[in-house]
């Protein structure tokens, strides 16, 4: 598989007039994670979204493979696939139908996969329940398990820990591992460090006192 | 995948059977309002009944269209729009010929019915109902087209019909003038033909002017 490389090069953006954050470099290459932590307002959903290319940054910018994402063409998402803090589940779906809602939005995922991904997160006792009959955590679970169904080699999860529970957070961690193994690259923000015994792990501190 | 689209979409509108009832009952409600308040005058409404229909089918379209985008929003499925490495024109473009055929379409059945109650003569009635035909798809685009400028600003009821009605009044002006001409025996062709390119203009390019402005106002 060809290699990728993301990188943020000297990144500053600004939200009603108040520095979030300035010159943040970083790169990330096949087999790494990204674990981009800091506090509270730190401005760690924006970059995530600004290396989706939803949020435009106001100086620096986002390389992939050494070319800047708004001079790709549209398939710059052919690579990524993000997964935000929102769960993206809408309420009148059951589960089975809102994973499969959402691969339709991913031209790499597999349809045939959705039943093994409900599985591999212990949501399959649910999925023909409502998304608004379970609960935070469930919804979270659901929402990654677009994860096992997609074929993309980037992840970028905002918050992938929210509302998990211990079982749930060492399902998730495990499945990085075997997303790192096979060479992808995932980039997470989180509070809660999942990634203690796991090499090749780059983090971006985010505090802005540091 | 198209088929699969089309499905979802709508389960979304009979699982909220309210989304199609509703805006027909709305209308009848508004179009019933007017002979209490203007009195039963059989002269006065075989002048004003065209117009009235049009205001209500007004008033029905942005009250459909104003918060179409509130729940993707609020659930995050526009970042999903938007990250999408497929065709996500084709999912709005669905969204909007699901959201008129839902919503208006309904109601261009019920025009005969309303056309019977007011003794609205039937030629006049049919060019009622083809304006309508042809102008409200042009209506509910440019309404969801104003739900989504607004989007991330809070307090926006007001705001977007405000933003929105001036771009109606093209076909407002075509749709009275077609039914003018038809009552005072006139032809009326060429006004339909105006409305018809309207449509050909507007709904082509919609779905394309809403990616980028969920885009925009995905940030505010």
């Amino acid at each position: 598989m060809k290699s990728t490389e993301i990188s943020v090069n000297s990144a500053t953006c600004y939200k009603n007039n108040n520095l979030i954050f300035s010159d943040v470099s970083i790169s990330y290459n096949d087999g790494d994670i990204g674990i981009i932590m800091g506090p509270n307002g730190c401005g760690k959903t924006t970059l995530i979204r600004s290396i989706c290319g939803i949020q435009a940054l106001d100086e620096g910018q986002i390389l992939l493979d050494k070319i800047d994402i708004k001079n790709h063409n549209n398939n710059y998402m052919d690579k990524i696939i993000y997964i935000g803090h929102k769960n993206s589940l809408n309420n009148d779906f059951s589960v089975y139908e809102n994973l499969e809602y959402l691969s339709a939005f991913d031209s790499s995922s597999k349809i045939n996969k959705i039943n093994e991904a409900m599985k591999y997160f212990d949501i399959y006792k649910y999925r023909n329940y409502m998304v608004s009959e379970i609960s935070e955590g469930n919804k979270k679970k659901v929402s990654l398990a677009r994860l096992l169904i997609s074929q993309k080699k980037v992840w970028i999860l905002d918050e992938p820990l929210s509302y998990l529970d211990d079982t749930a957070v060492n399902i998730f961690t495990n499945l990085v591992l075997n997303h790192q193994k096979k060479g992808g690259i995932t980039i997470a923000s989180t509070h809660y460090d999942f990634s203690k015994n796991i090499n090749n792990v780059k983090y971006l501190n985010m505090d802005p006192g540091r | 995948m198209i088929n699969m689209l089309v499905k979802k979409e709508l389960a979304l509108y009979f699982r909220n059977l309210n989304n199609i009832f509703l805006p027909l009952v709305f209308f009848f409600l508004i179009i019933s309002i007017f002979p209490l308040v203007l009195g039963p005058e059989k002269n006065l409404f075989d002048k004003i009944i065209p117009g009235i229909i049009w205001i209500t089918a007004i008033l029905t379209t942005i009250l459909t269209s104003n918060n179409f985008f509130k729940d993707d929003f609020n659930n995050g499925i526009i970042e999903i729009y938007l990250t999408s490495d497929m065709s996500v024109e084709l999912v709005l473009f669905l969204k909007i010929i699901s959201c008129w055929f839902f919503t208006c379409f309904p109601i261009l059945i019920f025009i005969p019915l309303v056309s019977l109650l007011f003794s609205i003569p039937f030629q006049n009635s049919m060019v009622i109902l083809l304006t309508l035909f042809i102008g409200t798809p042009v209506l509910i685009s440019i309404g969801i087209f104003g739900s989504a400028l607004t989007l991330g600003l809070a307090k926006n009821n007001i705001l977007t019909p405000v933003i929105i009605i001036p771009f109606y009044i093209p076909v407002l002006i075509f749709s009275a003038s077609a039914i003018e001409a038809v009552s005072t025996g006139l032809p009326f062709e060429m006004q339909i033909y105006i409305l018809a390119a309207l449509l050909i203009l507007v709904l082509p390019i919609m779905p394309y002017l809403l990616k980028y402005t969920l885009g925009l106002s995905i940030n505010n």
